[in-house]
């Protein structure tokens, strides 16, 4: 049994479950679709805030790929446990940690290659209507944003994938991630220091701003990110180890 | 060929014990029964066998080694654990397809595996589409996928219809005729009568057999005549008269217990007593495991007061 096989049966396994392949195609699709509609509607209008920043504005749209992301984390490792599909898996790939990593390998992938796509097509649609307030990939920070908007949804997909492996329901990873999302960022407003630095989605966003006044900088931010899901797939891991099937 | 070794297994779940110091062999070429009530741990050893779930102590094995360092374990053993095990958004051939690459079966296989359980048809199918008898034909088909030397069925005929159950029947003949080694539990005597060369009887987690269906049922043999004659209840006193337990059954006709159709035809012959219907009741698979398993409700009555007092 070679890794790229069970690579390519990981990647089988996402494309051919609708909820795993339509999430992982929304990413894009819901980005694209909020850049669309907000753009052309409030983009400009934004831009006259004092406090605007022209890059981190310019990926409104991340907050709801990211939702997308953690959703294609979630479902494309829960339909392992969709009627004990976990079973015949692992009957035929019974090396768990070659099981485990090849999926784990393929979700990150599939979502930093369409996360990339998306954090760029983000930027770059969303300035056609921005008018004499456009920036381009030349701007500061501009491409590092894009890359890391990418990073960023792949580490989230990592995050909800792991947490299902140790759950094993994606609806309670999904319940606990998205209201974890939209309303503790929420709450806690725009405290840009202390301990909310330090969450997931605060930390890995850091690199979608021009500027950065906490203690995390733009990539030490993405690695804050990046513990918060390596903790998460090695939780999943050990539960996968151990349990049985 | 390959075998299934099964040595001093045991599985606890909490404080109940599903497997309890199980040791038997499934040998190649023969269709093994696997039998006994439900809760008597016979999917709970396959899993172990699988490496699912993993053993409090004791080993399973396949040809000598352990399921999980088989190279590519689909080519060694096919095994359909429960036919609801697929996700049900995919298609039949999906699901077949992650499973080939995985064990880098040659593509053509899904094909093959698809036409001889006859989904070809259904194959672009999702899963949930399909009728409980056709997921038991793509369990069916998962397990032949990798052509493995050995097959393993979980009750494989549940929501199959009359053409399927002996297609199943069928199949499994085949398979052990080609030297395989073909294991099959059920709880349907009937059918498990039709099928196998061999019985592994398990009751409570424990071993209650394991022997060829032959010896099986002469084990269990329960000598019974049944004769019908012109006369009955003139042949009824002479049996009687010579100590046999006699009594009438729904159809009028005598049974008469412990006794040889030989014997009795001698009697009548004296007796002068004209006989229209003779014969020598045969052992049936349900009677000799009811027998079997009533000898263990017994031991278990006897020797365990409470359920309780075992875990």
């Amino acid at each position: 049994m070679t890794t790229a096989a069970v690579l390519r049966s990981e990647w089988i396994k996402i494309r051919s479950v609708r909820a795993s392949w339509g999430s992982l195609l929304s990413v894009f699709a819901a980005a694209l679709a909020v850049t669309l509609l907000a753009f052309p509607l409030i983009g400009q209008a934004e831009a006259d805030n004092p406090d605007y920043d022209a890059l981190f504005s310019a990926f409104y749209a991340m907050n709801f790929a990211q939702i997308a992301a953690i959703s294609f984390g979630a479902t494309a490792f829960s339909s392992e446990f969709a009627h004990g599909a976990l079973r015949v898996s692992l009957a035929a790939v019974p090396r768990r940690g070659l099981f485990y990593a090849a999926k784990t390998a393929v979700i990150g992938l599939a979502a930093l290659a369409l996360g990339l796509v998306t954090s760029f097509a983000t930027f770059l649609v969303g300035q056609l209507f921005m008018g004499d307030y456009a920036i381009g990939l030349g701007h500061p920070g501009a491409v590092s944003a894009c890359i890391g908007g990418g990073i960023y949804l792949a580490l989230m997909a990592l995050l909800a994938s792991g947490l299902t492996a140790l759950l094993r329901s994606g609806v309670a990873v999904l319940s606990i991630l998205i209201p974890f999302v939209l309303i503790v960022g929420f709450v806690i407003g725009d405290m840009s220091a202390g301990v909310a630095e330090f969450l997931p989605d605060r930390a890995g966003q850091i690199v979608l701003h021009s500027e950065h006044t906490g203690t995390l900088g733009p990539w030490t931010g993405l690695g804050v990110t990046a513990l918060w899901a390596a903790a998460s797939v090695l939780a999943g891991w050990w539960a996968v180890r151990r349990r049985d099937a | 060929m390959t075998s299934i070794e099964v040595t001093a297994l045991t599985k606890e779940y909490g404080s109940t014990r599903a497997v309890d110091g199980l040791t038997f062999t499934v040998e190649p070429g023969k269709v093994t029964g696997f039998l006994g009530p439900n809760g008597a741990g016979k999917s709970t050893t396959m899993r172990l066998v699988l490496g699912l779930d993993r053993p409090t102590s004791g080993t399973a094995t396949v040809g000598g080694r352990v399921y999980a360092s088989l190279a590519d374990p689909l080519r060694e053993v096919g095994a359909l654990l429960d036919a609801q095990n697929a996700h049900a958004s995919r298609t039949g051939r999906n699901h077949l397809r992650a499973l080939a690459v995985s064990n880098g079966l040659a593509p053509g296989r899904v094909d093959e595996v698809l036409e001889e359980t006859g989904l070809t048809s259904a194959a672009g199918r999702r899963i949930k589409t399909y009728s409980l008898g056709m997921r038991q034909r793509l369990g069916i088909a998962a397990a032949l996928l990798g052509d493995p030397p050995v097959i393993m069925l979980d009750e494989p005929s549940n929501g199959l219809d009359p053409e399927g159950i002996i297609w199943i029947r069928e199949l499994l003949r085949r398979l052990a005729r080609e030297g395989r080694t073909v294991l099959v539990s059920s709880h349907l005597m009937n059918e498990t009568a039709s099928f196998a060369d061999h019985l592994v009887v398990l009751g409570r987690g424990r071993l209650l057999a394991d022997t060829p269906m032959r010896a099986f049922l002469d084990a269990h043999r329960h000598d019974r005549v049944r004769v019908r004659s012109t006369e009955q209840s003139r042949l009824r006193e002479a049996l009687v008269k010579q100590g046999y337990a006699v009594a009438f059954d729904e159809d009028g006709k005598l049974t008469v217990e412990d006794a040889q159709a030989a014997d009795i035809g001698a009697l009548a012959a004296r007796e002068g007593v004209p006989v229209l219907e003779l014969v020598d009741e045969q052992t049936s698979l349900e009677q000799a495991y009811l027998a079997l398993t009533a000898e263990d409700a017994e031991f278990a009555a006897q020797h365990t007061p409470s359920g309780a007092a075992r875990s």
